[in-house]
């Protein structure tokens, strides 16, 4: 049995027990504590565009029909029949109007309800021993969407996600909100690491420190639009509400539009952001020189935004991508990485956003192929008996005494708290909540 | 796939075999890491594309994703991988990975004058350090091979990889 309250009690100083990152007990308790309860993301509505599309997600071993019904409504129904509980839908994309389970042919309109089930009257009596009305396909308890981005919540007594969103919707804004037509999804490509899934979460949320060095290579074969990596440490850090993220500089001194240019997106979406964006958002990137980079939406939500070079001709062209870390187990995770780019964006556009990302990210991305490759193996690791005996440092930018090492900026745009150049804030307050969650918290 | 109507060429003709040997010499390379080697096989506009396949009920009418691959590459991005090797610093093939790419099935049709489509399966065998268990990847290639001034040359491959989530890192490794 590990002692859970001196486990958070070194989290909360920065002294990370290491085998949080393999421990089956842990695990256990973010199932049951955490992923019971806590707004995780699903799908984005431009996954399924027209009515009958539908996508099927996970939130750890449950398995949910995300559909957009017959009239158009985005529902999220558990994917198991009322009868004998086979999964109603095996495919995990595709259009339908009805869900036939394949045992008994208990058959569901694609909003959920039941239609019609074979023999009733011969074998219930008709509506007598099984009335038909208000059968309906399980719904996720919670459900609610921000820009398109579906989330669930397998508690009905969440906060409405925007309430839980807070300052991070500011933030979450600049990935999926380019235009008022939004972003679009394309994907996800899927694929199973033996790592332990708050590793990239956290990493995500915070770790510039990192940079550097992992990401060496893709800076030695310059497709990495800055010169050094080491300008990470001029990037700021912000946390704001349930999410946190990092952020490079930009050189001094440019408008909004050059600043934009610089990072290469082209004239007409500079000017769908600026008409789309707020002046604090505007002035992030204008005034400060800020532009947003990788980010984690607690609990397994993450973006990134980068600008590679795509060609021999040294064409730089940004792209975003979103993923989820789904836990499979203390020890693996499947990713979903998504491609996302602006819906309204030019088609060359698109094209050439979506061959960044496939340098840069997903399966076969540069930058992340060394990233798991840390991750893999810090799970090793976390799952011996020396782990239990570290605590693993995690208390970058602040003092022995625990005081911040220097001052928020005090000039910055956007809301939360921000810190420029290296430091854990991030992942320290992505662990609080992760804690908050296991002691049954408030969050 | 050319599953149906076309006939593949006899194993007897000089072509097949040509296009065989080509598939086998090209793994070999891979196997020993020679990767410069291997982007001298390829054609300068070379297409390497590699769909994301999906699980969808057999009526659906399609099997991979549209819009995103796991690889979608020309000979700039295919350099830039191949580069990224050469460095001190590409952590995840340092140590390298030990692969054995296997390759069978192979059928060759016709295709003009100067160009050949080559059928073949591909599995992949991929081990990385003592701990963890061996990586499998199973798929099957659609290949245009094209009759060059220095050879057999590599001018387009799709990968159609048979697994919808990928049981391996990533796709440091070619396939």
């Amino acid at each position: 049995m590990i002692d859970l309250p001196a486990v958070l009690a070194d989290v909360g100083r920065g002294m990370i027990p290491a085998h949080i990152y393999n421990d089956q007990e842990i695990f256990g308790l973010e199932r049951d504590r955490l992923f019971s309860r806590a707004w995780v993301f699903v799908a984005h509505e431009s996954e399924i565009p027209a009515p009958g599309d539908y996508v099927v997600r996970r939130v750890l071993g449950d398995s949910f029909i995300v559909v957009r019904d017959e009239l158009g409504t985005v529902r999220v129904m558990f994917n198991m029949c009322l009868h004998k509980g086979m999964q109603v839908c095996r495919a995990e994309m595709g259009n339908a109007s009805h869900f036939r389970c394949p045992y008994h042919a208990w058959t569901y309109r694609n909003d959920g309800r039941l239609a019609g089930l074979p023999f009733h009257a011969e074998a219930y009596g008709g509506d007598d021993g099984l009335a038909r009305q208000g059968q309906a396909l399980l719904p996720a308890p919670s459900m609610d969407s921000y820009n398109g981005l579906i989330f669930i919540s397998l508690r009905d007594d969440q906060p409405p996600l925007r309430d839980w969103l807070g300052d991070f919707a500011f933030y979450l804004d600049l990935y999926t909100r380019q235009s008022p037509a939004g972003v679009e999804l394309r994907g996800p490509q899927r694929w199973r690491v033996k790592a332990n899934w708050k590793i990239g979460a956290e990493n995500f949320a915070g770790d510039s420190y990192h940079t550097p060095h992992t990401h060496a290579s893709v800076v030695d074969i310059g497709l990495f639009r800055e010169p050094r990596a080491s300008k990470r440490k001029e990037g700021a850090l912000y946390v704001a509400g349930p999410g946190a993220g990092t952020t490079y500089k930009l050189p001094p001194g440019g408008s909004f539009g050059e600043q934009l240019r610089y990072v290469g997106y082209p004239d007409e979406m500079i000017a769908a952001m600026a008409s789309a964006w707020s002046a604090g958002q505007r002035e992030l990137i204008e005034q400060a020189g800020f532009m947003v980079s990788a980010a984690t939406l607690f609990p397994n939500l993450s973006f990134v935004h980068n600008w590679p070079v795509v060609d021999e001709a040294g064409t730089v062209v940004p792209f975003v991508s979103l993923r989820q870390w789904q836990p499979v187990s203390e020890r693996e995770t499947e990713v979903l990485s998504w491609f996302a780019v602006d819906a309204a964006a030019p088609a060359a556009f698109k094209r050439l956003s979506y061959r960044a990302y496939l340098m840069c990210f997903g399966s076969s991305g540069m930058f992340e192929q060394d990233d798991v490759e840390n991750w893999v193996s810090i799970t090793d690791m976390a799952g011996g008996s020396m782990a239990r005996r570290l605590l693993l440092n995690s208390r970058m930018g602040l003092t022995l005494a625990g005081a911040a090492i220097k001052p928020p900026l005090a000039s910055f745009s956007g809301p939360g708290v921000a810190y420029q150049g290296f430091g854990e804030f991030n992942q320290r307050h992505w662990l609080s909540m992760w804690s908050s969650h296991l002691t049954g918290g408030d969050r | 796939m050319n599953t149906g109507k076309a006939k593949p060429l006899p194993y007897s003709d000089e072509r097949h075999q040509a296009a065989h040997q080509f598939l086998v010499e090209e793994a070999a390379l891979l196997d020993a890491a020679d990767y410069h080697g291997w982007l001298d096989l390829l054609t300068d506009d070379i297409e390497y594309v590699m769909p994301v396949r999906v699980t969808t009920a057999r009526g659906a009418g399609f099997d991979s994703l549209d819009g995103v691959g796991h690889f979608d590459e020309d000979m700039y991005s295919l350099r830039k991988r191949v580069q990224r090797l050469d460095t001190e610093h590409a952590w995840t093939e340092d140590p390298p990975s030990r692969t054995r790419h296997f390759v069978s099935n192979v059928r060759t049709f016709a295709s003009g004058d100067a160009e050949l489509v080559v059928e073949s399966a591909l599995l992949l065998f991929r081990s990385r350090g003592d701990t963890r268990e061996a990586d499998l990847l199973s798929a099957g290639r659609t290949d245009l091979i094209r009759q060059t001034d220095d050879g057999l040359r590599l001018a387009r491959r799709e990968i159609k990889v048979d697994e919808s989530v990928l049981r391996t890192q990533n796709l440091a490794v070619f396939l």
